[in-house]
């Protein structure tokens, strides 16, 4: 990327507008190998530039796929007309927002990609593995996936930047049959942030972790439906970090609270256990990073950290610089945008339950009749905070012991009422970061959490 | 921009044959979109994008490799066309790998290749009006509005040279029922359309959503767990049809044989009243599909008819894999052959149930099995809607509902995505909390 010609195009900015300016690359990579075939084997890189006006209120965006001085100046011309259109026929007459701190955030760490060789061996190497070991299963699928962004921007107030947000990660996926026929299949995720060489030192390192998971195949080829309606629960770490995306977090985007989520009405007001504590993470978390730092945004704010329930009280939103003038807040950093032609938009970072100070061993013995869920496939919530996930991973709990374990179901509840019935949290943390985040863009998020004792409607059959 | 996009996808073909490809194919595509935006029921961005983007895939001895970039300059596509050839040297032979046969020059231009920017935002203005007088209990969350012009090239080694020309106008809306502290679930409505003639609030379902979506400010709880009917909305019914297709008939449970329907091609899957069809080439379908990504000229086909599989959704390569029939397209335009009697006249026969406007559940299990929450839905009893439910969940099964139908309606929504009708399914478990 040529930052010059990004830091030379401030002198193109317009007076009396806020004016950012975005080079962006987004490379990904990609091999499937589905039962023994290679049925995916790709990789693409999308670069160009954008650049957002903003006037009385008021937007103009443009974008080009190029990152040239001559594209530089026809995409805030382009911006300066859209927000010269819109300010003509709407007239907010808004004002501008304050003023941010000035400086050069520069965090970049390596995108460079391994050839698609590199990919195709190492999946090739676990696919042989599960074949060899593990003959008795219906169906394998073993993915590589890889992508990067890679970011310069300038602002003509508030912070420049130039920083990157590499992520590795294996998916295997195994199906088995229950003893009448019944196919059960279970995915999951290895990996995190960082080039595909550092995050995989070799095949043989997953072995373990492959070994876990046929474990639990095995596990659900014996599983049973759980009982449908209300019960005590443990929400793994995994689930907890869901429940904080997307049953809380999403209602907490000021442009969600603006849109009519269940938050407007509730800053200030208990929506939870005085035990619970939820922060959306910037880049650090108890002197640590956490699975995907951002140390500053795509308008120009330096990252820091969002409080959003403090113990038990709803304490804050996620704002862009417009909403955090709008709601008197202080911006924290959540501005992002996925692809170099895609705005800003308020997105979470690394959203998290904190941890607390009970032992699992003890939770699951306080449970006479319940269950504990470990793995999620899927999560939806509502504006409203009710939400539903798919479990495909899960126990039965029975006088205080783990018992067998659980064909595929879902959970819902609503967030600012089950938060209220949680009584334990565990010490420990789980974070994860595979997936993406879907909001007019995708993103790629952190979410995490600790093991969570609560009451939530279960699905059953 | 034709000019460009020929010479460059020749030149990009010469490339790949030159690096020692068999067979290859590309595409190169320019497009531009105009989107305003709406957040908070107010305006507040408008984007326009000049964006193109380059793929090509190459086949070597029986390697295939795919790439893609948005870069035309011509330093980019030789390191892309090297990249591609790479790709395929590190991949693995498999003669199921194939593409398209040659099928000539063919131009397709469809829809609105021109926007009319002050009229398109005087609609979307008129449209805010209209929601606010007539739904006054409406939070519009998000609008986008948008219209996309793009002209592309496909061109590959066995003859075929494809350029299309399209644009249309594309509206979504995000919107919730608020009163006082009570609100709604969220809902989406949308519809494309390659014309400005209408007023959009008479497009698609969008005004049946807002009305029904002020309809669910106040809910009422559903009391026990029963088994009864389920009342699916063209919306919902569409996504019910995504999950059916992903589940029994695409290119993985066919590959990895965990399909219930893998030995079902010809056999009753249905009831013998549904017919589920595939149409990008209908007339009510705005800039459907031409050629699918492999490069075969797209045409109709039906997916279910009068209760049979007639078509899995396989790829040229799983065709060739598995021995199934190619699908005749991969467009995603679903039209569902409508029934008899009107959505009244359904309701009034179903003794206890629930009208499900949007489905929120886990990814459904590989036999079917599928358990969530009923959102933006009605309960039914004794024939009549009782109100909104509350935190109402609902479990069956993809492949024995098909087979416990109740009833079609007569009405449909068309989107200029799809056609579909309400249908109503028997046999489904609905528990309240």
């Amino acid at each position: 990327m040529n930052r010059d010609i990004i830091l030379k195009s401030k002198e193109l900015f317009a007076a009396g507008v806020h004016t950012e300016l975005r080079a962006q690359i987004n490379k990904s990579q990609g091999v499937s190998i589905i039962s023994g075939n290679l049925t995916g084997n790709a990789s693409s890189e999308v670069s160009g530039l954008s650049a957002r006006v903003y006037k009385n209120g008021v937007y103009g965006f443009s974008s080009m796929a190029e990152c040239t001085y001559e594209a530089a100046r026809a995409v805030l011309e382009a911006a300066t007309d859209n927000a010269v259109f819109m300010d003509s026929r709407v007239r907010k007459g808004t004002d501008m927002f304050p003023s941010q701190k000035s400086g050069f955030v520069e965090r970049y760490t390596s995108t460079d990609t391994p050839s698609q060789k590199r990919y195709i061996d190492f999946a090739r190497s676990l696919d042989s593995y599960i074949t060899e070991k593990y003959p008795s299963l219906s169906g394998r699928c073993v993915m590589v996936r890889a992508d990067s962004m890679e970011k310069m921007l300038v602002t003509s107030d508030g912070c420049d930047g130039y920083t990157s947000m590499p992520r590795s990660y294996v998916y295997i996926s195994m199906t088995g049959e229950t003893s009448n026929g019944t196919p059960v299949e279970l995915m999951t995720p290895i990996g995190g942030f960082g080039t595909f060489d550092t995050v995989f030192t070799s095949p043989e390192a997953l072995y373990e972790k492959i070994d876990r998971i046929y474990e639990k195949i095995r596990q659900k080829q014996e599983g049973i439906y759980p009982e449908a309606g209300l019960k005590t629960c443990i929400l793994g770490g995994e689930l907890a970090g869901m429940l904080a995306h997307e049953a809380v977090g999403h209602t907490v985007e000021a442009d969600l609270v603006l849109g009519g989520s269940v938050a407007a009405h509730n800053l200030g007001r208990e929506v939870a256990s005085p035990i619970v504590s939820m922060v959306d993470f910037a880049h650090t978390f108890r002197g640590e990073a956490v699975p995907l730092p951002v140390y500053v945004d795509d308008e120009g704010v330096e990252a820091i950290d969002a409080p959003l329930i403090t113990n038990g009280i709803l304490t804050g939103y996620m704002n862009n610089r417009e909403t955090a003038h709008r709601f008197g807040m202080t911006p924290t950093g959540n501005a992002r945008a996925y692809r170099f032609s895609d705005e800003p938009l308020i997105r979470m970072r690394n959203t998290a339950i904190l941890p607390g100070t009970s032992k699992l061993e003890d939770m699951i013995a306080s449970i006479d009749d319940g269950y504990y869920f470990v793995d999620t496939n899927n999560g939806q919530a509502d504006t409203t905070g009710e939400f539903m996930f798919g479990i495909c991973m899960g126990y039965e709990i029975k006088n205080g012991k783990l018992g067998r374990a659980l064909l595929d179901t879902t959970i819902s509840g609503v967030a600012f009422e089950m938060l209220k019935t949680v009584d334990m949290l565990s010490d420990t943390m789980t974070w994860a970061s595979s997936g993406f985040c879907g909001k007019k863009q995708p993103m790629p998020v952190g979410l995490g959490g600790p093991a969570v004792k609560c009451k939530v409607t279960v699905g059953g059959r | 921009m034709k000019e460009k996009l020929f010479n460059l996808t020749e030149n990009l073909l010469s490339q790949l044959k030159e690096g020692g490809a068999d067979v290859a194919y590309c595409t190169a595509r320019m497009s531009e979109t105009l989107e305003f935006n709406v957040d908070g029921g107010t305006f507040s961005l408008l984007r326009t994008l000049f964006d193109r983007g380059l793929s090509m895939t190459a086949i070597k001895e029986g390697k295939k490799g795919s790439v893609g970039t948005n870069s035309f300059d011509s330093d980019t596509v030789e390191t892309t066309v090297a990249n591609c050839l790479a790709l395929s040297d590190s991949s693995e032979a498999d003669s199921a790998w194939e593409i398209a046969p040659g099928m000539g020059e063919k131009c397709f231009e469809r829809g609105a290749v021109i926007p009319d920017k002050d009229r398109l935002f005087d609609r979307t203005q008129e449209l805010l009006a209209d929601i606010s007088a007539r739904y006054p209990l409406i939070v519009m969350e998000q609008m986008i509005v948008t219209h996309t012009k793009s002209e592309s090239v496909y061109r590959n080694t066995n003859g075929s040279v494809f350029n299309t020309v399209s644009g249309y106008y594309s509206v979504e809306l995000m919107f919730s029922g608020h009163e006082g502290e009570e609100s709604s679930s969220f809902f989406s409505s949308g519809v494309l359309t390659d014309n400005l003639d209408t007023p959009f609030i008479e497009l698609g379902s969008i005004a049946r959503d807002l009305e029904d979506t002020e309809k669910q400010i106040r809910t009422v709880p559903c009391e026990g767990k029963y088994v009864g009917t389920m009342l699916l909305s063209p919306g919902c019914l569409s996504s019910f049809i995504d999950s059916i297709a992903d589940n029994f008939a695409s290119d993985r449970p066919l590959l990895d044989g965990t399909s219930i329907w893998k030995d079902k091609l010809g056999e009753k899957v249905a009831d013998e009243r549904i017919t589920i069809s595939l149409m990008p080439k209908s007339d009510k379908v705005v800039c459907g599909e031409n050629y699918t990504g492999e490069g075969f000229l797209s045409e109709n086909f039906d997916f279910i008819r009068d209760g049979r599989l007639e078509s899995f959704f396989a790829s040229c390569y799983i065709s060739n894999k598995t021995g199934v029939p190619r699908a005749k397209n991969t467009s995603g335009n679903v039209i569902m052959k409508a029934g008899e009697k009107s959505l009244e006249d359904i309701i009034k026969n179903i003794d206890r149930g629930i009208l499900v406007g949007r489905f929120s559940g886990g990814e459904p299990g590989i036999n079917g099995d599928f358990s969530g929450v009923a959102k933006n839905s009605f309960l039914i009893e004794g024939g009549k809607i009782v109100g909104a439910a509350s935190e109402t969940m609902i479990s069956g099964n993809l492949a024995d509902m098909l087979l416990d139908l109740v009833d079609i309606s007569c009405e449909t929504v068309s989107d200029g995505v799809s056609i579909l009708p309400y249908a109503a399914f028997n046999g489904i478990t609905i528990s309240g909390k």
